[in-house]
């Protein structure tokens, strides 16, 4: 019962924060400038034509019906039909939506895995050269842009060692169980490209909550009872200090995300990134839609997912 | 307790070859799912071996957004569809339209346009490719406005009939001697077998969820990866191409939306050819790169300023030709497009339209203190830093790379003539919506494509032209203009077209800075390209993909 006290009030929020983005994209959508028509239509067409075009995409009716009826095809699971492409908006979402997801979810396990140790090793060296060298590693990657990390992997690791493809997601010509290492082979570069960009975050984080939590009484306690200094770090001092890692796990998705738009540029990569981008180009008003209720949807439930786990990493959350 | 830690560790053990046991059949599930979900190898094709087994590989920054060649607009929608449905015509490296589907063309009255096509093209389905789908295909653009270029050029088009199975009769609204040409060029024929079970044209997606696509052109689109590639299979007869048959196998188009990251793939070897052309700065590295061949293509479009002249001091010619005098257009071409831009004398004819190129019309000599004595006859004052008190405000897209450098110059060089140039770069969709609300001073920007002089003045200068953003309205000038587009003699066409360009360059109606020189890079492991004029026949157009066979050492 307690539980579901705990998921109920995240579950109605996530609603809630689904059509408050839901609604916002919408509203700033219709106040860009330009409008689809000019967008898509060739320079010599005419006026008439033009007006003609916003009729067909159900522009010319005023802001609130357009709105109302959005509204209503949602729920009915009704996204639309792109106006650039004539096909239903899921069909194009839905094409592109694995491969954002392979890269971010991938980007963010290795960027934790390689995180997390990272800042316990610089925390537990404090001062020293070691720590220094990582902190420095850290505030290098957060301010690195994605595209030059990206440019340079490629260079060296495609073209000078091609040791790895050069875009894409996979070999066009892989069939069968090699199709799976085609796209393992495709997915390094731009997970780690995405991993360098995001792991200062977790480490500068990860060691400063740890040294925190390594000043704590209960630690001074477990040295004083004579417990080894490797099981009172991992055991004891990492598992409160990974209560802020975890939130910024779910915080970092959403940058993730975003950050996710220029990795795929950069290295080819199908995902929804670029077709967002795509979209914003040609102003394509139900694919963008479509494209932001998605990741709206998928932050909301990854942050909710964070809620719980940080509910069982510290079960003062559960009952407070 | 020897015990008890003895039976822990069994039941540990236990629990572990549990786990164990557990991961290895979740393993094999996971492995036999995905098998399942893995793409299949196609079956082996048994096109014909001489025309070669090789798969040429086409590097484009864009995906396909509509495969309707009716709809479609960007670049990559038009090379790949274009491969597929063919044109009535094609066009020369002098300007001049040349045969593809239509052998001959022309007028059987002012009213009436005619075109005779070939007898021997067939869609690859089977059905031949007759008159009835060009009749068709016209008629159904001018029904649905879809769009695409296309539907734009059918303003005096009244409606097409199949006279025969090889002749098309179309009927005009009013007298046009560019129609027939301009029709033949931009419009791709479609099946009507296919497309007239469509409610509309201009909302027909054409994605190949009924069956997949059908062709007449030299490839069939038959595999589609969203956001990576397009796969296109040869069509074993294409009478269009030498031997009658395409050499590539397959073509393949993949998406690269970074150009550096193109041009790595290129070096890498994973593509063969960039289908875009190549940024100015990127060319003359490439040229230098061992395995990479780099092909020149004239330019069919120019970058150019116009001057809105509802503005009440760009409205006084003289103001205008200042500031056509205060651009360094040497420096432009030289330092921004690094000397692979041509001058066309300001004119709107370009040097490539060799017929109506007019040598005598010479470029505005960069020359501040001409500059300077416009603008005092104009009436105006320069204060004592020497400035004259008028501010303009010259919007340009970011996207577009070239004039947001060269902005940066003709602010600058007017500065010193004592013209206040104000910039004001910004993204695409908002530098639209001021260009189609005149919301700007000046405008700078390019045409791609300006392959008939009597439409592009028609577009550009009459009053309420779709691209008349001078927001011109000189009589005499429409006068020409409207008296070239009823011209059937093309002598007298060309002296009357010359004549309206000289007015646009002595009036500075639109300042035309350059006629841009467009490079492609290829692997030197091919070779055969038939190159073609513009960014969109380019190294890529139908015949050439069709023609490209690896060289003789491969």
């Amino acid at each position: 019962m307690s539980r579901l006290f705990f998921v109920l009030p995240r579950l109605g929020r996530g609603v809630f924060t689904i059509w408050f983005a839901v609604t916002v994209t919408f509203l700033l959508l219709r106040l860009l400038p330009g409008d689809p028509a000019l967008a898509v239509a060739s320079p010599n067409m005419t006026e008439e034509a033009r007006a003609a075009l916003l009729t067909q995409y159900g522009l010319d009716q005023p802001l609130i019906v357009q709105y109302g009826l959005y509204m209503w095809q949602m729920l009915q699971g009704n996204f639309g039909v792109s106006f650039t492409q004539s096909v239903p908006v899921m069909d194009v979402l839905l094409q592109r939506l694995p491969w954002t997801l392979l890269l971010t979810f991938t980007a963010l396990v290795i960027t934790v895995l390689v995180g997390i140790p990272l800042g316990v090793l610089a925390a537990s060296r404090r001062g020293k050269v070691l720590d220094k060298i990582i902190q420095v590693i850290g505030v290098t990657g957060q301010s690195i842009f994605v595209p030059s990390i990206g440019v340079l992997l490629l260079f060296v690791f495609g073209l000078s060692l091609k040791w790895l493809p050069i875009g894409g997601a996979y070999d066009t010509d892989a069939y069968g169980m090699d199709w799976y290492g085609s796209v393992a082979r495709h997915l390094i570069l731009p997970a780690v490209s995405l991993m360098l960009i995001q792991l200062g975050s977790y480490v500068l984080t990860m060691r400063s909550t740890l040294i925190e939590a390594l000043g704590e009484d209960y630690v001074t306690l477990a040295k004083a009872n004579g417990l080894p200094y490797r099981r009172i770090l991992w055991k004891h001092a990492l598992r409160n200090a990974l209560l802020p890692t975890t939130t910024l796990i779910g915080l970092q998705l959403g940058f993730l995300v975003g950050g996710a738009v220029l990795t795929e540029t950069v290295f080819a990569y199908p995902g929804i990134g670029r077709g967002i981008y795509e979209a914003v180009t040609q102003l394509d008003f139900p694919v963008l839609q479509g494209a932001f209720l998605l990741l709206a949807i998928t932050v909301v439930v990854a942050n909710m997912l964070t809620d719980i786990v940080y509910g069982f990493l510290d079960p003062r959350v559960k009952t407070s | 307790m020897h015990n008890h830690s003895t039976r822990r560790g069994t039941m540990r053990t236990g629990i572990r070859r549990g786990r164990a046991l557990t991961l290895v059949t979740a393993a094999a599930a996971i492995t036999f799912v995905l098998s399942a979900c893995a793409p299949s190898a196609p079956e082996a094709s048994s096109g014909p071996v001489e025309a070669g087994n090789d798969t040429l590989t086409i590097a484009t920054t864009t995906d396909v957004v509509n495969y309707n060649p009716l709809i479609g607009n960007s670049r990559s929608d038009y090379w790949v569809t274009n491969l597929m449905y063919p044109h009535l015509l094609s066009i020369a490296d002098d300007g001049k339209k040349e045969p593809q589907l239509a052998t001959e063309w022309g007028y059987v009255d002012e009213l009436t346009g005619y075109y005779e096509i070939r007898d021997d093209m067939t869609w690859s389905d089977g059905e031949p490719v007759t008159a009835e789908d060009v009749a068709w295909t016209m008629n159904a653009v001018k029904k649905d406005a879809p769009s695409g270029t296309f539907y734009g050029q059918l303003a005096n088009f009244v409606s097409a009939e199949a006279v025969s199975d090889t002749r098309v009769e179309i009927t005009l609204a009013s007298p046009d001697t560019s129609i027939v040409e301009e029709i033949g060029f931009w419009g791709n024929v479609v099946p009507q077998h296919v497309f007239e079970k469509a409610e509309s044209v201009a909302t027909f997606a054409n994605n190949g969820s009924d069956g997949g696509w059908v062709s007449a052109g030299p490839y069939l689109l038959t595999d589609v990866q969203v956001g990576q590639s397009y796969s296109m299979d040869r069509v074993d007869e294409y009478p269009l191409v030498e031997g009658g048959t395409p050499v590539a196998a397959k073509v393949v188009y993949r998406v690269f939306p970074d150009v550096n990251t193109e041009i790595l793939a290129l070096q890498s070897g994973e593509v063969d050819v960039i289908a875009n052309a190549l940024p100015p700065a990127q060319v003359e590295q490439l040229k230098a790169t061992d395995g990479i061949t780099v092909e020149e293509v004239v330019g069919l479009g120019y970058a150019h300023m116009t001057y809105n002249m509802t503005n009440p001091d760009l409205a006084k010619t003289e103001v205008r030709q200042a500031l056509a005098h205060a651009v360094d257009y040497d420096a432009i071409r030289t330092v921004v497009l690094q000397g692979q831009a041509v001058s066309t004398g300001s004119s709107p004819l370009m040097p490539v339209l060799s017929d109506y190129y007019d040598k005598s019309i010479k470029e505005y000599d960069f020359d501040v203190d001409k500059s300077r004595e416009l603008m005092e006859s104009a009436g105006y004052t320069a204060d004592a830093s020497g400035n004259f008190p008028v501010s303009f405000r010259l919007i340009y897209s970011l996207q577009d790379s070239v004039t947001s450098q060269w902005a940066q110059l003709v602010k600058d060089s007017a500065a010193e003539a004592g013209i206040t140039i104000e910039l004001q770069g910004t993204e695409r969709n908002t530098y639209l919506a001021q260009t189609n609300d005149g919301d700007y001073d000046i405008y700078a920007g390019n045409f791609a494509i300006m392959d008939d002089p009597v439409t592009n003045f028609t577009l550009s200068y009459l009053p309420g032209g779709a691209i008349n953003y001078t927001l011109v309205d000189d009589p005499e000038l429409n006068a020409l203009i409207a008296k070239a587009a009823v011209t059937a003699d093309s002598d007298e066409k060309i002296s009357i077209m010359r004549d309206a360009a000289k007015i646009v360059h002595d009036e500075v109606y639109d300042n035309i800075m350059y006629t841009q020189n467009l490079y492609f890079a290829h692997s030197s492991k091919w070779e055969g390209f038939v190159t073609k004029p513009s960014e969109l026949l380019s190294i890529v157009n139908p015949i050439s993909v069709a023609s490209a066979h690896k060289t003789a050492a491969q």
